[in-house]
């Protein structure tokens, strides 16, 4: 058991680097042009997250009249977050800055 | 030895052939066809010509010789059992298991009919009779003279020949029996013994012979002085011959019985002398050619062996007929031992047009005659194969695409990259088989050959054997060729480098080239280049780059132990029952079990840890263990991971701090600077839950911890940190403070006896030492200005100091702290009564300590 676990908490499956993640500040892009970024207290198989202390971030792309084109961001903060898996397209780590 | 002797060419053994490579032999698809062009193209043949003749063999009714074919006895059976096992150890002598098979096969009277003469038109011919013959076993040796081996035909076979072909030649008629190899070599020791009395051993054959002999004496040998020895200018010598004793017995019937069509008038005569002379031994055969059609008597077989008995001994064997009586035997042997290419002693080819002549003739003559027209025959024969064009492929064909492909070993091998070239031409399978046909001298025979060159060998060997076979000297050409190309090949590629690319001059890109060794790269990255460029920059990014591992694997070193944690706490969950006195032995082996997994979880969890791993000095890498604790959540498994340990482990964890404490990411990233008074918000994080989870659990062990420990300790800390950087920090003043009144309150608690006064005077001096270095600092080890309300832990380790100081070191204490002490006490009458109250309570922690009070101060 020691050694199999050992190899399985190194790098078994992918999800095994977001365990490193955990209880660490990561970087969530999620579909519709959103962002999070947060600590990550747990996940699930189907990428299900709870983050802490989120601070998310929209963009959001205007049109004025002579169709130009302006992203615009807005910003939410989140004590406690929970993310739905299927729209998270990815996770990384955020190192501490 | 009676299993692999008995006659594997039984119809029924096609399917098995004990002899056969086990493996990897393909499917001979010309076996079909040239039996099918037999039977389609000569409908005038009769039954007897499209037959094998293998069918002859077959003892219907009789199952007298069964235990011959099969082993009767037990004990045979047994020893039986063991050989069968082929591929093991049996694969390891296969190799002269098969020598002796062909021995044994060319000392058996052969049971099938040669066509008649007049068939030698017959497509037949394709030159792939052999794969039809499904004992076909190509020599591995048969080339060895191509590569500067003497050809390994001792005399000694010659004179075994003989004796075989004599022994054979007892049972005339009822040759069906298949004679089993004990059986054949009783009847050679019985021929040697009557050989030596009478030179007469089997009465029916040889009766006439002795006759002639001595008949026919004087009349050759001055006809063989005349004739040139370049009569046969194709003729390639006998070495190439010699070197092939296991030749197809097949082949050799219809060279023996088809003369080529060249007709050679001779050879005609030669036969037909010999059908008389069967005739007249066994008269029971009605007609010379009828007789060559039936299988089992001898006569009529021993038409084409004259012919190559000088030749090859062993074929002669394989036909078991005499020709030449055993007195001729001698000079025979002085033919065969000399010079083989000194063709001199051979009978040049006197016209024999009557049989009588023949006769005639005297031993010697009559076989040195005998051989020449074999010799003659056999060059026929081979013009006659040359002339067929032989359907799909001649064997030349065949050796110049091997050529090929050996070319193709040279660029298949030794790329620019290749350190050792010799090593990449080891793993080529063209090299193996080139160097398993050079290296033919295998001193032992055991010594098994490559395996996949053996394979190689039993299926394409045989193609250069028949083709040398064939066309002796066109063969032997191609393979010298052959050999020449791939030494020249070789030497080029270890010579020079090969390049791998190829740049045309103004061309936009450069033509690689590819082969099996290195496939043509699709992206063509210059790694070298690369690698030049960026040194530059590469002095950060290393760093950079082993810190991101190192946090990997610090991360990974805390998911492991989170890991060890919840295995450990899940073990707890099953303890089993509490023992008592009437518990039964299985739960006490329960117990037993049980706590031999806790102890297996804890000696992981403390590897996990990496407490242990070796501390390097001056490390710009943290200890592994410090790494842990940099993170929030290795902070926090430390209360559980105490849980878990003795004693023992948590005196080296704390050791381990203490050593480190300097280097803690708590203590490194708190150190206030004048530019930023205020720590950032993760700093503080990170410190909060240091002082909330890994603190506890050091302070509960030190406060249980003797004076030794506490000694210990703080003389580590004086030794091996800074301590004017640690105490203008909370977890280095908290630690500090664990020890200092952790050494006070022992003093005080303890019974007069538990102190001694050595321990006591140690602790003084470190205590001294430690006063002493703080002491400059003490105006800078508050946070922050006087608002900062969070700055308790310093007046705690003021007490703690205090507590333990001199009245003159006491003295010094007021005076470093004096400023911050009097500007809280004007801070807090401006503070709400509530925090006022506080903060002086904090101020008063450390001025009690000292008999002072804050009172005082107002």
């Amino acid at each position: 058991m020691a050694d199999a676990e050992e190899g399985a908490a190194s790098v078994g499956e992918p999800l095994d680097l977001v365990r490193l993640c955990l209880d660490e500040i990561v970087f969530v892009k999620l579909r519709g042009d959103r962002e999070l970024k947060g600590r990550l207290h747990a996940y699930d198989s189907h990428c299900n997250l709870v983050l802490g202390d989120v601070e998310e971030t929209i963009y959001v792309v205007d049109e004025d009249d002579e169709e130009e084109e302006t992203v615009r961001t807005v910003k939410k903060q989140s004590e406690m977050l929970f993310v739905r898996g299927d729209s998270v397209v990815l996770i990384s780590p955020q190192a501490p800055s | 030895m009676s299993f692999f002797g008995f006659d594997t060419s039984l119809p029924r053994d096609r399917g098995h052939q004990s002899t056969a490579p086990g493996f990897g032999q393909t499917h001979d698809p010309f076996a079909g066809l040239s039996q099918r062009n037999v039977s389609a193209n000569d409908e005038v043949l009769d039954f007897e010509e499209t037959y094998d003749g293998l069918g002859d063999q077959l003892d219907e009714t009789d199952d007298a010789f069964n235990d011959d074919t099969f082993g009767g006895e037990p004990a045979n059976q047994q020893s039986v059992g063991k050989d069968f096992d082929f591929s093991g150890q049996t694969a390891q002598i296969a190799d002269t298991m098969k020598e002796e098979q062909m021995l044994y096969a060319a000392r058996q009277p052969p049971q099938r009919q040669p066509s008649p003469p007049k068939k030698s038109t017959r497509p037949a011919r394709t030159g792939y009779e052999k794969y039809s013959e499904p004992t076909y076993i190509p020599e591995l040796q048969a080339n060895a003279s191509l590569w500067g081996m003497a050809p390994r035909q001792p005399s000694q076979d010659v004179t075994e020949s003989y004796h075989r072909k004599h022994s054979e030649a007892v049972p005339p008629t009822s040759n069906r029996k298949m004679m089993s190899l004990e059986e054949v070599e009783a009847m050679m020791r019985a021929q040697n013994n009557l050989k030596s009395t009478t030179p007469q051993p089997a009465p029916q054959t040889s009766q006439p012979q002795p006759r002639v002999e001595q008949a026919q004496l004087p009349i050759i040998p001055p006809q063989q002085g005349p004739h040139p020895q370049g009569q046969f200018p194709n003729f390639s010598g006998p070495p190439q011959i010699l070197q092939r004793p296991q030749q197809l017995s097949e082949q050799r019937f219809q060279q023996g019985a088809r003369p080529p069509p060249q007709g050679d008038k001779q050879n005609q005569g030669v036969q037909h002398a010999q059908v008389f002379q069967r005739q007249r031994q066994a008269p029971m055969e009605l007609v010379a050619h009828r007789s060559q059609h039936t299988s089992t008597p001898p006569g009529p077989r021993r038409t084409p062996q004259p012919r190559q008995i000088l030749q090859n001994p062993n074929r002669l064997s394989g036909h078991g007929q005499p020709i030449a009586p055993s007195l001729s035997r001698p000079s025979h042997q002085a033919h065969l031992t000399g010079p083989m290419h000194a063709r001199g002693p051979s009978y040049p080819g006197a016209v024999v047009t009557n049989p009588q002549q023949l006769l005639n003739l005297s031993d010697e003559d009559r076989a040195a005659f005998l051989a020449e027209d074999a010799r003659r025959a056999k060059r026929n024969h081979k013009i006659h194969m040359l002339s067929l064009g032989n359907g799909l492929m001649t064997p030349q064909d065949k050796n110049f695409i091997t050529r090929i492909q050996l070319q193709q070993l040279v660029t298949a091998t030794g790329g620019v990259d290749d350190q050792d070239p010799e090593a990449a031409l080891t793993e080529d399978f063209y090299y193996q088989v080139y160097s398993q046909i050079r290296g033919a001298a295998r001193e032992n025979p055991n010594q098994p050959a490559n395996h996949f060159a053996q394979t190689y060998l039993f299926q394409t060997g045989g193609r250069y054997g028949l083709a040398g076979r064939r066309h002796p000297r066109g063969g032997d050409n191609h393979m010298q060729r052959m050999e020449q190309q791939v030494q020249r090949a070789v030497e080029a590629a270890k010579a020079k480098p090969k390049n791998k690319q190829l740049v045309i001059e103004g061309s936009l890109g450069k033509i690689s080239f590819s082969n099996a060794k290195t496939p043509k790269p699709l992206l063509n990255l210059k790694r070298t280049d690369s690698a030049d460029v960026r040194p530059s920059s590469a002095g950060r990014r290393p760093s950079r780059h082993a810190a991101v591992l190192d946090r990997k694997a610090t991360l990974r070193d805390i998911e492991n132990v989170y890991s060890d944690l919840m295995a450990m706490e899940d073990h707890e969950r099953h303890l089993p029952p509490p023992l008592n006195e009437n518990s039964d032995p299985e739960s006490i082996q329960q117990h037993m079990e049980w706590r031999h997994t806790i102890q297996d979880l804890n000696q992981k969890l403390w590897r996990d840890l990496k407490v242990m791993e070796p501390i390097v000095p001056n490390s710009p890498v943290p200890h592994p263990f410090i790494a842990i604790l940099s993170h929030p959540k290795g902070k926090k498994t430390v209360p559980r991971v105490f849980r878990h340990i003795d004693e023992q482990q948590r005196v080296t964890i704390l050791t381990m701090i203490v050593v480190h404490l300097d280097t803690l990411d708590v203590v490194r990233n708190a150190l206030l600077h004048h530019d930023e008074p205020k720590l950032s918000r993760m700093a503080r994080e990170e410190v909060e839950l240091f002082a909330h989870s890994v603190i506890p659990s050091l302070f509960s062990y030190i406060n249980e911890a003797p004076l030794t420990i506490v000694i210990g300790l703080l003389g580590l800390v004086l030794d091996r940190t800074n301590i004017q950087n640690l105490v203008r920090t909370k977890i280095g003043l908290s630690i500090l403070t664990m020890f200092v009144s952790r050494a006070e309150i022992f003093k005080q608690s303890s019974a007069p006896g538990d102190l001694t006064d050595s321990d006591w005077e140690q602790w003084l001096q470190l205590y001294n030492k430690l006063f002493d270095i703080a002491e400059p600092v003490l105006p800078y080890i508050f946070p922050g200005s006087v608002n900062d309300t969070e700055d308790v832990y310093v007046w705690q380790y003021l007490a703690a100091m205090g507590v333990g100081a001199s009245p003159e070191q006491q003295q010094r204490l007021v005076l470093g702290v004096k400023d911050r002490v009097m500007e809280t006490v004007n801070v807090s009458k401006a503070l709400p009564p509530e925090i006022a109250a506080t903060r002086l309570g904090h101020v008063n922690l450390f001025m009690r300590a000292i008999g002072l009070d804050v009172e005082l101060l107002g």
